[in-house]
């Protein structure tokens, strides 16, 4: 046990009294540990919850003439527990039978965090409601008022700031004369009230939730609760597991969601009178902002510019020219490698050791070379344009407006979660698309994962890279963007089923703040560096053998056909083996062709759609084994590869046949 | 604590999820995943960590 201020006699209560509990519950940051510290003074004694690495804290108070221990539940959200911590704060609940449950809320969030308020009245308990944060909610504008959420809602409700000690008097006077047996309740759809009470009808065991939130829970397939169900019901707990199951699967499409709307609808019909926000509420740049990002016709000009500004504008132009020009073309070219050979020609007599570090493919005119000289500056600046964007809150945003628009051609909502997670990592996303329901989104979200989501830096690469040929990166979007549309509605159409809707809460829209941005960036590229360094070294090694083997020209030879069918120079096939390590490095491989001048806009882009395309590297195909079997993971990565070489000799033609290049 | 870059919600790094060990990079991938929405997170760069422990011992 580790101890705060001073610890609790041993038996944890002051001497004499009896003691009764307060349990403290409610979303982090909401101001719940501030009333903790302000109702227990100086006995707190925090520990481990049995069995966890969750701290509770514990103190106790005299007030009103009672004395008290409080409790300091961890952060939740609901009473249905996904973390470990909801889970504590539950369990709190269940066993320890508190007195008084103290439900602090954040005023200015009064309408989203009154849903858990629903489900603690609903289950039963001794609810009292702190409206904290009060002062806050005043100063944007918002009136609330109080008696009247207290008179709807039938439990004590406080409005409080109890960072400026506000409304504390008021608590103690309210803890000290709850009344357990008070509180209203409310009724949910026909259909809903009807799944619940034929559940709850067989519960007799004897509980601390209703049995209305026990059915709930049930119906939510809460693992906890059926095993506590099963455990107090003896031979009856066969037939309850039946009836639940024979539900959940009735509405197994959409129940969470349905009852995530009901209990949304209630609150709307309880803030009705109680919260008023002024006439002219002043609307904030950033709220504006936020539902122009969401709305489809505003959405797509807004993306748009921002994947102009700040793709093409800052990674392109300025990432990948100036600063790549600089890096590569002045100090590696002109003054660092001429100045390496030199040294090193002079120290080593053989030949193939001097190749190994500064030849063809050596270690440092082409490892380090493509490292420090390329993909490092163009990281840099995607990495920054990528955090700013996602410290201002965008990517939620981002991910609905994709939603509403892939919707229409018949893909699944939920899947945009790996999508956009693809950006980052494809092997990640793949790993996250177990997180879909069912089968049938699975697979499109890896095939589409693995078609045609770059991986962040190769994007940045390939961006860098079409920048410097214009009309290029225009052609290669919609290219790209047409593959993902077709095979997405064409898999939708193979594979006939439901698609489940796409719910998602919006935190708020914010100026990215300089520090976050730089410490966000600095810490992806650093990471990002460590990773690759290595195995561009590598690369260079294998390379550097596969040069004095021959194995390497073979191996040209051998795509040579294949570069040919697409319409690029035998060079090119270079680039495609790199791009079996990593994609970026493929990608790089395809900027020091065209710097060295050996493709023309078009083999250019047919080059950057095939790779893009591609199979990622070795480490995803792996992932893709691991999560889909290998029978699946070849066949995508065969359909995949496919695909690629065809759009590859598709775009060729359709370049050459029209000549917009 | 960390900010989830995707859904906001907030979470001290040992709550996040952390590296699967699976894709193959050496050492695994560095990032904590968000134990509400799987967004993976660089984690807080050493420098301000250390500083923040620093002033909660202070705190103290
Ligand atoms: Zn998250």
């Amino acid at each position: 046990m580790f101890e705060r201020k001073r610890s609790l006699p041993a038996d944890g209560t002051p001497a004499g009294a009896v003691t009764r509990k307060v349990a403290l519950v409610g979303n982090p940051n909401v101001g719940k540990s501030v009333l903790f510290n302000a109702l227990t003074g100086a006995y707190v004694a925090v520990s481990n919850y049995p069995g966890t690495s969750v701290e509770v804290s514990r103190g106790s108070a005299s007030f009103e003439g009672g004395s008290w221990e409080i409790i300091d539940t961890p952060g939740m959200y609901s009473i249905l527990p996904i973390t470990e911590e909801e889970r504590v704060a539950r369990e709190i609940l269940l066993t320890e039978r508190p007195d008084v449950v103290l439900h602090v809320l954040d005023a200015r969030n009064l309408e989203r965090m009154l849903v858990m308020t629903l489900q603690l009245v609903e289950a039963g308990l001794p609810v009292i409601l702190v409206v904290n944060i009060m002062d806050e909610a005043e100063r944007m504008g918002l009136e609330i008022d109080i008696p009247l959420l207290q008179e709807k809602l039938g439990i004590p409700v406080i409005g409080a700031a109890t960072a400026k000690k506000r409304g504390l008097p008021e608590i103690r006077k309210a803890i000290a004369s709850c009344d357990a047996a008070h509180h209203a309740s409310f009724g949910y759809s026909r259909r809903l009230e009807g799944d619940i009470a034929e559940i709850a009808g067989l519960l007799s065991g004897e509980y601390t939730l209703s049995g209305k939130s026990l059915a709930l829970l049930l119906l939510q397939r809460d693992e906890e609760i059926a095993a506590l169900v099963a455990g107090k019901e003896g031979d009856r707990a066969g037939a309850i597991a039946e009836k639940v199951r024979e539900k959940t699967f009735e509405r197994r499409e959409s129940f969470h969601l349905d009852l995530s709307l009901e209990r949304k609808g209630i609150v709307k019909g309880l803030l009705a009178g109680v919260l008023r926000t002024p006439e002219k509420r002043r609307v904030t740049a950033g709220e504006r902002l936020s539902s122009w990002a969401v709305h489809p016709l505003t959405g797509v000009p807004l993306l748009l510019a921002v994947l102009y500004y700040g793709l093409y504008q800052f990674v392109g132009v300025f990432g990948a020219g100036t600063l790549v020009d600089f890096l590569e073309g002045t100090l590696f070219e002109e003054y660092f490698n001429p100045w390496i050979i030199g040294v090193v020609n002079g120290i080593v007599p053989w030949e193939i050791i001097r190749e190994l570090i500064v030849g063809e493919y050596g270690i440092i005119t082409l490892g380090l070379r493509y490292a420090v000289g390329i993909i490092l500056p163009i990281v840099a600046t995607f990495f920054l344009f990528f955090s700013v964007l996602e410290d201002s809150g965008y990517f939620p945003r981002l991910a609905l407006l994709v939603d509403r628009i892939f919707k229409k051609f018949g893909l699944t909502g939920r899947a945009v979660i790996p999508m956009v997670l693809g950006f980052g990592c494809d092997t990640m996303a793949t790993m996250v698309t177990r997180t879909l329901e069912t089968t049938r989104e699975r697979i499109i979200a890896t095939v589409l994962l693995t078609l045609a989501i770059p991986c962040s830096a190769q994007l940045g690469v390939i961006m860098a890279l079409l920048s410097q040929a214009p009309g290029a990166l225009l052609v290669w979007s919609v290219c790209l963007l047409l593959i993902f549309l077709v095979v997405g509605f064409l898999s939708a159409k193979v594979m006939p089923g439901e698609t489940p809707m796409f719910y998602m809460e919006l935190p708020p829209m914010r100026l990215p703040q300089l520090s976050n941005v730089m410490t966000k960036t600095y810490t992806r590229m650093q990471w990002y560096f460590m990773e690759i360094l290595p195995l561009f070294i590598l690369a260079s090694v294998l390379l550097w053998l596969g040069k004095i083997t021959n194995f390497f020209d073979k191996l040209v030879n051998w795509m040579e056909p294949v570069m040919a069918f697409i319409g690029l120079p035998r060079d090119a096939a270079v680039a495609f083996i790199f791009g079996f390590f990593r994609r970026d490095y493929g990608a790089a491989g395809l900027y020091d062709l065209q710097t060295k001048g050996l493709m023309d806009p078009r083999q250019l882009v047919v080059a950057a759609v095939t790779l893009t395309l591609f199979v990622p590297c070795v480490a995803q195909f792996l992932m893709m084994k691991k999560e889909r079997g290998l029978k699946s993971a070849t066949l995508i990565a065969l359909f995949v590869s496919v695909v690629a070489v065809g759009s590859g000799w598709a775009l060729n033609r359709f370049i050459l046949f029209t000549g917009i290049l | 604590m960390i900010r989830c870059g995707y859904c906001g919600h907030e979470f001290a790094e040992e709550e996040g999820i952390r590296s699967c060990g699976k894709c193959g990079k050496p050492g695994g991938c560095r990032m904590v995943r968000c134990p509400k929405c799987f967004y993976e997170n660089p984690p807080e760069a050493k420098a301000p960590k250390t500083l923040r422990k620093v002033i909660d011992l202070l705190k103290k």
